[in-house]
C-alpha cells in the first residue's frame, strides 16, 4: 500500500514537472513580446520628448508672434510711405564719351559729356524739370550750360502750362531725339546742332498736351509757345549766326509765337507740323527789327525692329535796308534716317542722309552717315559710325571721318 | 515812346489772348470728363507699347521702382504730348509689371474659378495685343511671331502657361514679358483661356 502511495506521488510529481515545461515556454514568449513593446514605446517616448524639446526651442511664443505681427505692420507702413508723399525727387539724365578720327584732323578722344536731369514732382499738379550739361571743352576746361529749367503746371488731362527755359517745341529732333542714348548716331544731323537751322531752346511760356481724335485710337498732340525769340549776330555786312539758345532779354521788344501740332493717324506713326513767327534783331542793333519765321515738318514711324525718322526745318529772317547786314537770310536743313535692330543679336544698323543750307557756303553740308550700334541694354549702347561729308572744299564740313561713342541714359 | 507803348500793348494783348483761348478751350474739353479715372493696366500696356518706342528703345518696367516711375511718366507725358489718362494708364501698367517674381510659399490655395469669366480673345485684346499685335506676329522688338511654324506655340502648354504666369524673356530679346503680361488680375482659368485662343488663332 505504502509502495502504491509512493508510486502515485512519484507519478504525480512527474506529471507536474512534465506539464510545467510548456507553461514556462509560453510565459517566456509573452515576456519577450511585452519587453519589445515596452522598448518600442520607450523609444517613441524619447522621440516625442526630443521633438517637444526642439519645438520648445524653435517655436515662437504667443508674445513673440504678436511682436512679429507688429514688426511686419511697421515695416509695411514704412515701405508704403512713398505712396503718401506729396513730393517726389528723381534724378535722370545721360552721358557719353566720343572718339573721332577724320581725314584731315588728328584722331582724338574728342568728347565727354554729362547731362543730369532733375525731376521734382508735387502731387499730380506740378513738375519741375531741369537739365544741366557738363562738357569738356577743347582746352580741357569744363563748360556748363542750363539746357532747360521748366516748371510744368498740369492744368488738366489735356493741357500743361510750362514756364521757364524749355527745349524748342518746333520739330522733333531737338526736343526728343537729340540725347545721346536716344540718337542712333554719335552726331546730330547737320543743321540740327546748336545755333543752326533747328531752334534749340526758348525762354517764355508754353502750353502743350494731347487729345484723342474720335474713338479709333487716333491722337493728336500740340505745343504753342511765346518767348523772347532768337537774336542775330551781325559781323560786317553779314548775318553771322542766329542764336536760338534762349535768352532772358528781349532786345527788339517783340515776342516770338510758335508751335507744333502732331497727328498720329495710326499708333506707330506721328506726323508733325511746326511754325513760328515774330521779329528778330541783331545784338549790335536792337532797334532794327526784321521778320522772323520758322517752318517745319517731321515724322516718326516704328514697327518691330524698324525705325524711320525724318524732319525738315527752316528759319528765315527778312531783309532790312537800315541794317548793317541788309539782306535776308535763311537756314534750312532736313534729314531722314532708318535704323534696324538685328534681333536676337544686340546689333543695330543705321543709315542717315542730311542736307544743311545756311547763309554761308562754308557751313553748307551734305552728309551720309552709316552706323553700327551695339546695345548693351535699352539705354546703353556703343556706336560706331562713318560720316561721308560733302561741303566746301577745304572746310571742316568736307572732312569725312568716323566716330566711336559710348552712351548711357539713366 | 509812343511806339514802345504800342509794342507793350501788342505783346500783352497777344499773350493774354493766347492763354484765354487755351484756357477756355481745354477747360471746356476737360469739363466733359466726369472726373479723372484711375489708371488701367490693360490700356496702359497698349499706350506704353505704342508711344514710348516712338522716340527711344523700350525701357523695361523692372528698371525702376513704383515711386520713381511716377515723375518719369509725368515727364514723358509732357514730352510726348500724352493725355493725362494715358499717363495714368501707363503708370499703372509699369507699376504692376515691375514686381519681382513672387516667392512661392506653402499656403492654403485660394479658390479660383475653373472657367474664365471672359473669352480668350477678350483677354488677348486687353492684355496681350499691345506687344504681340492683333495678328500675333509681334509689335515690339523681341516679341515672338506666334504664327511661325515650330515657333513659340510649339512648346508644351505646361511650359507656355508657366511663361505666361511667371513672365519670360526670350534669348536675345531686349526685355522680358512681365508676369501675366503685367495684369496681376489674370486667373489660372484666364491664362488657360488665352492660351487656347492663341492656339486656335495663330497656331499652325
Amino acid at each position: 500500500m505504502k509502495h502504491s502511495i509512493n508510486h502515485y506521488k512519484q507519478s504525480l510529481l512527474a506529471c507536474v514537472i512534465a506539464l510545467s515545461f510548456p507553461l514556462n515556454a509560453i510565459a517566456d514568449e509573452g515576456y519577450d513580446a511585452l519587453k519589445a513593446q515596452v522598448d518600442a514605446l520607450q523609444k517613441q517616448l524619447q522621440e516625442v520628448k526630443e521633438t517637444l524639446k526642439q519645438y520648445k526651442t524653435k517655436s515662437a511664443t504667443k508674445q513673440e508672434v504678436e511682436k512679429l505681427k507688429q514688426d511686419v505692420a511697421t515695416a509695411s507702413t514704412e515701405a508704403a510711405e512713398w505712396k503718401s508723399t506729396d513730393s517726389i525727387v528723381h534724378l535722370a539724365g545721360y552721358g557719353d564719351a566720343t572718339y573721332s578720327d577724320a581725314e584731315d584732323t588728328n584722331a582724338a578722344f574728342s568728347g565727354a559729356r554729362f547731362n543730369p536731369i532733375f525731376h521734382y514732382q508735387y502731387k499730380d499738379i506740378l513738375l519741375l524739370e531741369s537739365e544741366l550739361e557738363f562738357e569738356i571743352g577743347e582746352d580741357g576746361g569744363t563748360e556748363v550750360a542750363l539746357e532747360y529749367l521748366a516748371i510744368d503746371y498740369l492744368l488738366n488731362d489735356y493741357l500743361t502750362v510750362i514756364g521757364g527755359k524749355f527745349l524748342s517745341p518746333l520739330g522733333q529732333f531737338r526736343q526728343n531725339f537729340h540725347p545721346s542714348w536716344i540718337n542712333k548716331l554719335p552726331t546730330a544731323p547737320p543743321g540740327f546742332g546748336h545755333d543752326q537751322a533747328a531752334p534749340n531752346a526758348e525762354i517764355g511760356l508754353q502750353a502743350r498736351g494731347g487729345f484723342p481724335i474720335g474713338s479709333n485710337s487716333m491722337y493728336a498732340n500740340y505745343a504753342v509757345y511765346v518767348g523772347n525769340g532768337p537774336i542775330l549776330e551781325i559781323v560786317g555786312d553779314e548775318i553771322e549766326e542766329i542764336n536760338t539758345g534762349g535768352r532772358t532779354s528781349n532786345d527788339d521788344d517783340k515776342f516770338v509765337f510758335g508751335g507744333r501740332i502732331g497727328f498720329l493717324p495710326i499708333p506707330m506713326l506721328e506726323i508733325g507740323f511746326s511754325g513760328a513767327t515774330g521779329k528778330v534783331a541783331g545784338e549790335s542793333e536792337p532797334d532794327i527789327t526784321r521778320d522772323y519765321d520758322v517752318y517745319g515738318v517731321d515724322f516718326a514711324f516704328n514697327r518691330n525692329n524698324l525705325r524711320l525718322r525724318g524732319e525738315y526745318i527752316m528759319q528765315d529772317v527778312g531783309a532790312n535796308t537800315s541794317s548793317a547786314a541788309p539782306e535776308s537770310a535763311s537756314w534750312d536743313a532736313w534729314f531722314t534716317q532708318v535704323s534696324y535692330r538685328f534681333l536676337p543679336t544686340a546689333f543695330e544698323g543705321v543709315v542717315r542722309y542730311s542736307d544743311y543750307d545756311s547763309p554761308h557756303n562754308s557751313e553748307d553740308q551734305k552728309q551720309w552717315a552709316l552706323g553700327v550700334n551695339y546695345l548693351f541694354s535699352s539705354n546703353a549702347m556703343a556706336k560706331f559710325a562713318y560720316n561721308f561729308n560733302d561741303g566746301e572744299n577745304g572746310s571742316v564740313t568736307d572732312n569725312s571721318g568716323f566716330q566711336l561713342q559710348l552712351s548711357y541714359g539713366f | 515812346m509812343k511806339q514802345t507803348k504800342k509794342m507793350m500793348v501788342n505783346n500783352s494783348f497777344f499773350l493774354a489772348l493766347l492763354f484765354v483761348i487755351l484756357s477756355v478751350f481745354f477747360n471746356s474739353v476737360g469739363a466733359e470728363e466726369s472726373g479723372k479715372t484711375e489708371g488701367d493696366v490693360s490700356r496702359g500696356a497698349v499706350s506704353w507699347s505704342q508711344n514710348c518706342s516712338r522716340c527711344h528703345e523700350m525701357r523695361d518696367p523692372t528698371e525702376f521702382r513704383d515711386d520713381l516711375w511716377k515723375p518719369i511718366v509725368t515727364h514723358m507725358r509732357i514730352r510726348a504730348g500724352l493725355t493725362g489718362q494715358q499717363q495714368r494708364d501707363i503708370l499703372a501698367f509699369l507699376q504692376a509689371s515691375n514686381n519681382p517674381r513672387p516667392v512661392k510659399v506653402a499656403t492654403t490655395a485660394r479658390s479660383q474659378p475653373s472657367e474664365s469669366a471672359i473669352s480668350g480673345k477678350e483677354i488677348y485684346d486687353q492684355t496681350c495685343v499691345a506687344c504681340h499685335g492683333t495678328d500675333g506676329k509681334g509689335v515690339l522688338p523681341g516679341a515672338p511671331d506666334f504664327t511661325k511654324a515650330g515657333g513659340r506655340l510649339s512648346k508644351s502648354d505646361e511650359v507656355l502657361i508657366q511663361h505666361i504666369s511667371d513672365g519670360f524673356q526670350s534669348s536675345g530679346s531686349p526685355m522680358a514679358m512681365p508676369a501675366k503680361g503685367g495684369n496681376p488680375d489674370l486667373t489660372d482659368a484666364d491664362i488657360r483661356a488665352v492660351l487656347k485662343y492663341l492656339h486656335e488663332s495663330f497656331g499652325q
